[in-house]
């Protein structure tokens, strides 16, 4: 039972992943090609096992691409944020004292910000490079990594290993590299977990609003978009893209909260 | 206690001001200009739009006199709703946008209390393992698309509500954006309304209410809930700060005519003014919402008052 509930949500994104990354090669139709003989073709037409979208453009090519785009987005910038975080709350916690509270501070004042206006207006100003979409929603969702880094490394500061290398000379990066972060590497990977889920819905949100991800790229927030215009005619257009965001969105959260109440316990 | 809300509101100002800072200069670092627009204007129009605007002054002048008309109450004009003011725009989309937040907030207090309180009962049993793990689908469910699925099931397919629109707040129009809104927020409540039940149950004050023959409901109403619900009380600041955000997307998805929207049209229209003024209204919005939370958590844990 308790290896299902990990195994479960894990098998189900990694069969979206695999799918995302193998299937899109396999279909008859590329994301970006138009069919011009089936334009708005319902579920099961020949060629098109879910479809069209309004262009004539395969439904299920697009969803699998759409998917892939927002993963790489989601990992890449939850690498960005595990960085900033991190390091952040690294020094924060290994130096202690007014550096500490003064970091901290920051922190505490940061999580006070209306962050999805930051986001948008970082989207704004660095135009449509999807490179930029990614760093700036990393630079916005390492709080949370920083105050736990921060927490394991005054947990472990004078642990008596840490104090041991110390005394031994070693300096302090080696420490923290060596000694300090890889015994934490467990929670720090849970949390790790967390942040895809959370930036999986940043993302979506931002092409949703025309902000993110820009056509002909396509991504799930661009895809449940333009299903939600077209919902009268058309709700499966809405439905798949959805369904496979929430079911990400689920079982990646699901996963990281496991995984963070067995190590972090 | 007065004492506590003064020092948080002086201490809100520089935060309230690096909010400022950050959109002003993020702003004014896009490419692009208001008056872009399908004809390029001829430079002597140009130039009087941005003198009578008072671009053309250097950045830092800018925001000094941003800052000194925002300290009289002013948010300047619209740069590309011509007629309007900033303040009439914020005047004529705030009330919608606080509506179906602060209706989402009760929402999701309320229900989400409600459905911690009724998995605590029997803990760990069919129905506290069903509704928790239903909570923790609806706290990964992003607006965007419940939003749309819900007026797609309950307006397009059954029919029972109107699809979008506002309707001078009309409640038949208000309660599938404030549903969608309310859901993720109202998973959270329901965990942490569980959670914290459950760790007051272990405690000593309990257990000396339970020798006193106290059981069921009453026992809960009356000695668990109070010390329970402090961390959804915590938890209300942030969600209401969450609600707003959230409104942008729901706005979007309902055609509503709140404040949200403004924010996506003035960044990408370059609306310095509007975009500014939107964006502190909220910051200081999102302060407020938390200094709340804070004196509600102090008048219900004594222990904190201090």
């Amino acid at each position: 039972m308790n290896r299902l509930r990990l195994a479960l949500p894990a098998g189900l994104v990694g069969l979206v992943l695999l799918a995302a990354w193998l299937l899109p090669s396999l279909l008859p139709w590329d994301y970006r090609v138009i069919d011009w003989d089936h334009v708005s073709a319902p579920a099961a037409t020949p060629g098109h096992v879910l479809g069209t979208d309004s262009v004539g453009r395969d439904l299920l090519s697009r969803t699998l691409v759409g998917t892939r785009i927002t993963m790489m987005v989601a990992i890449a910038a939850a690498f960005v944020s595990l960085i900033i975080g991190v390091l952040w709350g690294a020094i924060a916690g290994w130096c202690g004292g007014k550096v500490d509270a003064l970091m901290m501070r920051i922190v505490d004042a940061l999580y006070a910000l209306p962050f999805m206006f930051v986001v948008i207006l970082l989207m704004v100003v660095f135009g449509r490079s999807i490179l930029l979409v990614f760093i700036g929603i990393g630079a916005v969702e390492w709080l949370t990594m920083a105050r736990v880094v921060r927490g394991q490394m005054l947990a472990l500061r004078h642990r008596p290993f840490i104090l041991a290398a110390e005394a031994a000379g070693a300096k302090a990066g080696f420490i923290v590299f060596r000694h300090a972060l890889p015994n934490m590497a467990a929670v720090i990977l849970a949390y790790l977990l967390l942040t895809v889920p959370q930036v999986v819905m940043v993302e979506s949100f931002l092409s949703f609003l025309g902000l993110g991800v820009q056509e002909p790229m396509t991504s799930l927030g661009i895809l449940v978009k333009e299903g939600a215009d077209d919902m009268d005619v058309y709700p499966i257009a809405l439905l798949v893209p959805g369904g496979v965001l929430v079911t990400l969105v689920v079982c990646l959260t699901v996963l990281g909260e496991r995984l963070r109440d067995r190590w972090a316990a | 206690m007065i004492g506590l809300v003064l020092r948080r509101l002086l201490a809100s100002i520089p935060t309230l001001l690096a909010v400022i800072l950050l959109s002003f200069v993020l702003m004014r670092f896009a490419p692009g200009s208001p008056f872009d627009g399908e004809r390029p204007l001829d430079p002597e129009t140009r130039a009087a739009l941005d003198a009578a605007y008072g671009l053309d002054q250097p950045i830092p002048v800018q925001l000094g006199r941003y800052l000194l008309h925002l300290a009289h109450g002013d948010f300047g004009p619209s740069l590309v709703y011509r007629d309007f003011t900033v303040t009439d725009l914020i005047h004529s989309g705030l009330p919608v946008s606080l509506t179906i937040g602060g209706l989402a907030l009760i929402s999701a207090l309320g229900g989400g209390i409600m459905f911690g309180l009724m998995a605590v009962l029997r803990p760990d049993g069919p129905l506290d393992r069903g509704l928790m793990l239903s909570m923790t689908l609806l706290t990964a469910l992003p607006t965007f698309v419940t939003g749309p699925v819900l007026a797609l099931v309950f307006a397009l397919w059954l029919g029972w509500l109107p699809v979008a629109g506002w309707a001078a707040g009309a409640p038949r129009y208000l309660v599938l954006p404030v549903l969608a809104l309310a859901l993720p927020s109202m998973g959270a409540v329901a965990k942490l309304t569980r959670a914290g039940l459950a760790q007051v149950m272990e405690q000593d004050h309990i257990r000396a209410a339970r020798a006193r023959g106290k059981t069921g409901w009453r026992l809960i109403s009356h000695h668990a809930l109070r010390p329970a619900l402090l961390p959804v009380v915590s938890y209300a600041g942030p969600a209401a700060a969450g609600l707003l955000t959230g409104a942008v997307v729901i706005e979007t998805v309902f055609a509503l005519p709140g404040l949200g929207r403004y924010v996506v049209q003035g960044a990408l229209n370059r609306d310095y003014p509007l975009v500014l003024g939107v964006v502190t209204l909220y910051a200081a919005l999102i302060i407020l919402f938390n200094l709340l939370a804070d004196i509600l958590y102090g008048w219900l844990d004594p222990r904190v008052r201090g």
